[in-house]
């Protein structure tokens, strides 16, 4: 089974993030980390090749320092990478980003994709849907599990009362959410980091994947930061005192601010 | 001259500083708190390949070297778990894994090395006794030939990690100090089954109370006519002393290894509470009484690095290197307690309270200067083999 996995780099949250002052987009130069939903989408896509054979391909659309991310997930255990990099794609917004992958996507191959369900920097979570939108193939969503049988590929999606089970036909389209031990992302080991030096990542841009320049980048985006503010510094909190009627106050407070 | 570290020594950085991550100082109090071993991170290191950094590739292992062993220690301990938490890391990796390597028999490498690597086996090691500490040649633990079997007795103190090792790697002394010429001559080796030698009734061990490093138990053994097979000698009959000194060395290193990942951690304890902190309408940290002792530490801490893999790099490459290890220990051990008592004086009375991870490292700083070598050892050595002034002893 051919499967690409979809990794970006992200700004670490544990730190600082930024928007540039020039053209508010991401500040990416500091702190990248891989996405941590893009490590499950891995792990998913490493369990794939486990039960079924075939090659796991990393697919990545970002500055050079993104090989960081790339890397990370060679040592957990994919076998190639391609790496989508070129400065006209600076800016480029969700709808763009699906394309410029989908065209990646077409010169690679493959019988299933899988990414996370949304990154930590831009959060829109649609990308999935974009993407399979843009190849013609089915959209399996929001997955906690993923099933291969034949041409067949069915996935568990997680709903308040359990899970839909959601079925398709490869090739397709798969987004993971993020699941409890023991389906966590396994940690790269010694011969992983190892091999992972030794790994082809083959470098590709704009031209190399047939993208059309005038469909990416800043000047495309369909959205606009058209200005930005810092997050308001965390006022006091509301104490509550219960005087039998703290769940009522504690409710009103949450009305008030439109919590519920 | 290239101050790099290997990419294998990057690796393990890398491999094990991400594991560590998801694992924080409280995860390492909660376990000395509970006497409890790191079983997660244990089973995390077993999986990824870490236990097993210095065993020969065709045994299964990462065919690395000390090196890689000394940044593993230190990184776990830098992590948070601090030096006592780091024995996790030093009895089996590196008592076990690299002293079969080098010195087991063809069926030793065989039989353990995999297991080891695995992290399916674990040892520990047996030297101390209640008459031999510093003085460790004078150990009187004898195994006494009888037929393809060796008949032990004696007794040990401070062991560490009996309950979890299946081998021990125990001292015995084959020829009596007082009649072996030179004195290091009479030493064996050898590879004791823990649970078969418990359940023959012929091994016992008690735990010892102690002031800090509980993830890890150690103890007093006794050997009560223990047998073992002469084929479990490692190295010659009588040559253990060759076996014993490629065990103290590593041991050196890695606790010095240990005690550097300790004196970051206190280092980090310090310098926050030293930032955060306000006195008299100002951070403390900004009171050089307080930043001076913090800035010295680190001075310190950086020159016991060097000096750490620079040890194990000579180990690595076979060449001499008890200068080396002794003075990377010493180092090391000072600054880790030099540390540890910074961080103390910077939170005032707040150090006192268990809810602060000072009082902890204390304890675990305050064992490096008396374990595995004193820190009167580590200068007698320097003072009388390397600056040739005579001996007192
Ligand atoms: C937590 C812990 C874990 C341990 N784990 C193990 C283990 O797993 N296996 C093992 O074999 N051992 C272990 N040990 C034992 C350790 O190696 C010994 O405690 C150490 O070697 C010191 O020996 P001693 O305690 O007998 O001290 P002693 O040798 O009795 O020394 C007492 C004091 O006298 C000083 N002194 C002695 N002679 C001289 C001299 N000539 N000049 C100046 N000063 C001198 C020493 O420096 C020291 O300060 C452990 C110890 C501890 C505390």
């Amino acid at each position: 089974m051919n499967i690409v996995v979809c990794v970006k780099q992200v700004p670490d949250t544990a730190t600082e993030r930024k928007l540039r002052s020039d053209d508010s987009t991401i500040d990416r130069s500091a702190n990248g980390v891989i996405n941590e939903l893009c490590e499950y989408a891995v792990e998913d896509a490493l369990k794939l090749k486990e039960a079924h054979g075939g090659e796991v391909t990393v697919l990545t659309m970002g500055p050079d320092q993104a090989t960081d991310a790339i890397r990370k997930a060679l040592a957990m255990g994919a076998d190639k990478a391609v790496h989508l990099s070129d400065e006209a794609l600076h800016g480029s917004d969700a709808l763009s980003t699906s394309y410029a992958l989908s065209q990646a996507l077409k010169k690679i191959g493959f019988d299933v994709v899988i990414l996370g369900s949304e990154s930590t920097d831009a959060r829109t979570g649609m990308l999935a849907a974009m993407l399979a939108e843009r190849l013609g193939v089915p959209q399996l969503t929001l997955a906690s599990k993923i099933e291969v049988d034949g041409s067949a590929i069915s996935i568990h999606r997680q709903t308040d009362y359990g899970y839909d089970k959601v079925e398709a036909t490869l090739p397709a389209v798969v987004s993971v959410v993020e699941k409890p031990d023991p389906f966590k992302p396994r940690y790269p080991s010694f011969k992983g980091i190892m091999a992972a030096k030794k790994k082809p990542i083959e470098k590709i841009g704009v031209a190399d994947a047939e993208i059309d320049p005038a469909q990416i980048g800043l000047a495309a985006a369909w959205s606009v930061v058209s200005d930005f503010t810092a997050a308001p510094p965390r006022g006091k909190g509301v104490v509550v005192n219960d005087e039998g009627d703290g769940g009522t106050k504690a409710a009103e407070f949450l009305v008030s601010k439109k919590f519920i | 001259m290239d101050f790099r570290l290997p990419e294998s020594a990057r690796a393990v950085r890398d491999g094990i500083g991400e594991i560590c991550s998801h694992y924080d100082m409280s995860y390492w109090e909660r376990c000395e708190a509970d006497k409890r071993w790191p079983e997660e991170v244990w089973a995390e290191l077993a999986k990824g390949g870490w236990l097993g950094l210095a065993v020969p590739e065709e045994f299964g292992g990462g065919g690395q070297g000390l090196l890689e062993l000394t940044v593993a220690t230190e990184t776990l301990s830098a992590s948070g778990s601090a030096g006592g938490s780091a024995f996790t890391y030093v009895l089996t990796p590196g008592f076990g894994a690299m002293t079969i390597a080098r010195h087991g028999s063809p069926e030793q490498k065989a039989g353990l090395l995999p297991r080891l690597a695995a992290g399916e086996i674990e040892t520990c090691f047996a030297l101390t006794e209640p008459d031999a500490g510093s003085n460790s040649l004078a150990i009187t633990t004898s195994a006494r030939l009888d037929g393809s079997e060796f008949v032990v007795n004696g007794q040990k103190i401070w062991i560490t990690g009996v309950q979890r090792a299946t081998w021990m790697l125990l001292v015995t002394r084959t020829i009596p100090a007082a009649e072996a010429r030179p004195r290091t001559n009479g030493l064996t080796v050898l590879l004791v089954n823990v649970p078969e030698a418990v359940a023959a009734g012929t091994l016992s061990y008690r735990p010892i109370p102690k002031m800090g490093a509980n993830t890890t138990p150690s103890n007093m053994v006794f050997f009560d006519d223990l047998r073992v097979p002469a084929r479990n000698v490692v190295g010659e009959v009588h040559g253990g002393a060759v076996v014993l000194w490629d065990i103290l060395n590593p041991e050196r290193i890695l606790l010095g290894a240990s005690a550097l990942g300790g004196a970051e951690v206190a280092l980090r304890v310090g310098v926050e509470y030293a930032r955060q902190r306000e006195v008299f309408g100002r951070p403390i940290g900004a009171n050089q009484a307080i930043a001076f002792p913090l800035a010295a530490v680190k001075a310190k801490l950086e020159l016991a690095r060097l000096m750490l893999y620079k040890a194990a790099w000579l180990f690595d490459r076979g060449e001499p290197c008890g200068t080396e290890a002794n003075i990377a220990k010493l180092t090391a051990s000072q600054a880790f307690w030099e540390a540890a008592d910074a961080a103390f004086q910077t939170h005032g009375g707040m150090a006192y309270s268990l809810e602060y991870p000072v009082a902890r490292l204390l304890a675990d700083a305050r064992i490096g200067l008396v374990a595995p070598v004193t820190e009167q050892l580590l200068l007698n050595y320097l003072a009388t083999q390397v600056l040739g002034l005579p001996r007192s002893f």
